[in-house]
């Protein structure tokens, strides 16, 4: 069978050249195979969801929804929860989306910890920064379609920071949401959904496919210890079948994980919403939209004026432009941190302090704007949500800074080196 | 970072736990227990628990991966050195994994009973199919560190595939 299959499509060759591609091993590897692999599930659960849910709010009712009239989206919800394993797999869903997120912004932060975004790689890091944007967006335009009473509000936030895009705003909500997102619109469900289960996640599959066909081009940075091991080579394990049982054995230690708390914590019961309402329940964004809604209740609702029509106003300010800044901060980093040798190696955290307590500095300053989600809840000030927000963070990465330096500093890696060249030499002798 | 240590991966289980830990208490974010209404998550906890789940899962397949592949790679073969006792934690792990197959299709089975109302009941066929994924993992891992002969390659750096 082998022997046929070869003599036609010669897969041998394609053994030789595809499946022994060496790949290097390193933990920190593994955090981009789990935003792939929630991927995967999204898809996977999200083909299960699709055959079962409808695209549409006409009044419908039913045992379900006891008797009541609700719309057809959020009957279907009911109707997928009801399925057996339904509840679950839905649920899975849910938490996939999170995790995806959450994954690929500590692979990002990893890859930029350890100076990954180097030449040659600036455009896989470019890549990347636009998936983890789409990601959030695809994620974005799917939390609506329950189309349940909190799922509605929640999403109006985001919708509110869209539209008051200058100029494009009305431009955006139409594209999106087509018009105004209300519980009376009956062509936001249907239009949100193709938007949601097709268009996103083509551009998804599309630039993962570019993410991951770069990094087989390009090759892995591997630890630094393969430097001594054999340098100028790559250093691996062959895809198949080492690197494969690797990936097989993370795939379902994650979904065995992923199934555990999609289970324990069933994601977003549109039962303890119900159907939209006149009344908008007390909502909060999405975690990963919590810094950018913190940074909003902070700017005074007074910073706003008009310019050629349009109007910049704290919905602007918060949502739009710091958002921004910081992405086009995040496509920036290779070329304000260019290196002209090719990067071959992880670099160390600790020996390169600028960097390291610049990421913690910013870690500081998504934590504080997040806390600032909650400036209602808990009470805070104003004032005081400035100087958590603003001036922590760079007090933070000043503290790392040092703290890094006076460790991991320029004496404290002679004197190691020292004791090393002495230890070499009586060996040597 | 120098090598695949475990060093990291342990602050990582460490980490998730104390993210865990953090929605369990957090006061303000905790679950919602209102009257007459559906417990729910709020979105603070699903943050916190997402990322848990994240750290979760690395450090654990870390720790495997050290386990598995070693801290340090050096070209060449190496054979395996298979024993009994992974053969029997083989035979034991499968005939569980057929049992809690078994179990799960009855569970869903169960759920599909108009005589007791449909009842579903997710968390338990979320248990037992989490379960049978752990085991599957677990019967790979045995499989790749005993019975797999391993291979390192030092290979060019630049090849020629894709393009």
């Amino acid at each position: 069978m082998y022997q046929w299959l070869d003599d036609r499509l010669a897969i041998g060759k394609l053994y030789a050249k595809a499946f022994r591609k060496a790949f290097p091993v390193h933990h920190s590897f593994f955090l981009g195979e789990i935003t792939l692999f929630s991927f995967v599930t999204l898809v996977l659960t999200g083909i299960f969801l699709t055959l079962n849910y409808e695209p549409s709010i006409r009044p419908v009712s039913g045992s379900l929804s006891g008797g009541q009239e609700v719309p057809a989206a959020y009957y279907s919800i009911l109707y997928i929860d009801s399925l057996p394993f339904g509840a679950v797999i839905r649920s899975l869903h849910h938490w996939a989306a999170h995790i995806m997120i959450a994954a690929a912004f500590l692979h990002m932060l990893r890859i930029h910890l350890t100076g990954a975004y180097k030449n040659p790689r600036e455009l896989n890091w470019i890549v990347g920064v636009f998936l983890l944007v789409l990601s959030i967006v695809t994620a974005f335009t799917g939390y609506a379609l329950p189309f349940d009473n909190y799922a509605l509000t929640a999403t109006k936030i985001g919708y509110e920071i869209g539209a008051a895009a200058p100029w494009v705003g009305k431009l955006l909500s139409d594209i999106l949401f087509a018009g105004e997102l209300s519980p009376t619109n009956t062509q936001t469900i249907p239009r949100l959904f193709p938007i949601h289960v097709l268009w996103l996640p083509l551009a998804l599959i599309g630039l993962i496919g570019a993410h991951l066909a770069i990094m087989i081009k390009q090759k892995h940075t591997q630890p630094k210890y393969a430097e001594k091991v054999a340098p100028g080579k790559i250093v691996g394990v062959p895809l198949f079948p080492q690197q494969a049982a690797m990936m097989g054995i993370l795939f379902l230690v994650y979904i065995a994980v992923t199934t555990f708390i999609a289970g324990a914590f069933l994601a977003h019961p549109v039962q303890a919403f119900g159907p939209p309402t006149a009344n908008t329940p007390p909502v909060k964004p999405d975690w990963y939209f919590m810094w950018i809604y913190g940074i909003l209740q902070i700017i005074p609702a007074n910073w706003r004026f008009e310019f050629l029509g349009a109007t910049f106003g704290p919905q602007f300010w918060g949502g739009i432009l710091v958002p921004t800044i910081i992405i086009l901060g995040a496509l920036a980093i290779p070329f304000l941190d260019y290196s002209k040798e090719k990067q071959r190696y992880l670099e160390l955290p600790s020996q390169h302090p600028f960097r390291t307590s610049f990421v913690i500095g910013m870690l500081m300053f998504y934590i504080m704007s997040t806390l600032a989600g909650y400036k209602v809840d808990l009470g805070l000030s104003n004032a005081l949500l400035w100087v958590l927000v603003f001036i922590v963070p760079v007090i933070t990465g000043v503290v790392a800074f040092v703290i890094l330096k006076a460790v991991y500093g320029k004496d404290w890696n002679q004197e190691v080196e020292v004791k090393f060249i002495g230890k070499g030499s009586a060996a040597d002798d | 970072m120098y090598r695949n240590d475990t060093v990291v991966p342990y602050f990582a289980l460490v980490f998730s736990a104390a993210l865990f830990l953090m929605a369990y208490l957090n006061n303000q974010m905790r679950v919602v227990h209102e009257a007459g209404a559906v417990p729910h998550l709020t979105v603070g906890n699903i943050g916190l628990i997402a990322f848990a789940v994240v750290l979760f899962t690395y450090g654990f397949i870390g720790l495997l991966s050290n386990w598995l592949e070693g801290s340090e790679l050096h070209p060449g073969k190496h054979q395996p050195e298979p024993s009994s006792l992974p053969m029997v934690a083989g035979v034991v792990l499968s005939i569980l994994l057929v049992v809690l197959s078994g179990f799960f299709v009855r569970s869903l089975v169960f759920a599909n009973n108009p005589e007791i109302g449909y009842y579903n009941a997710s968390t338990l066929q979320a248990g037992v199919f989490g379960a049978m994924m752990l085991i599957l993992a677990v019967l790979i891992a045995i499989y790749k560190k005993f019975f797999m002969e391993e291979e390192i390659l030092a290979e060019d750096e630049k090849g020629d595939f894709p393009w």
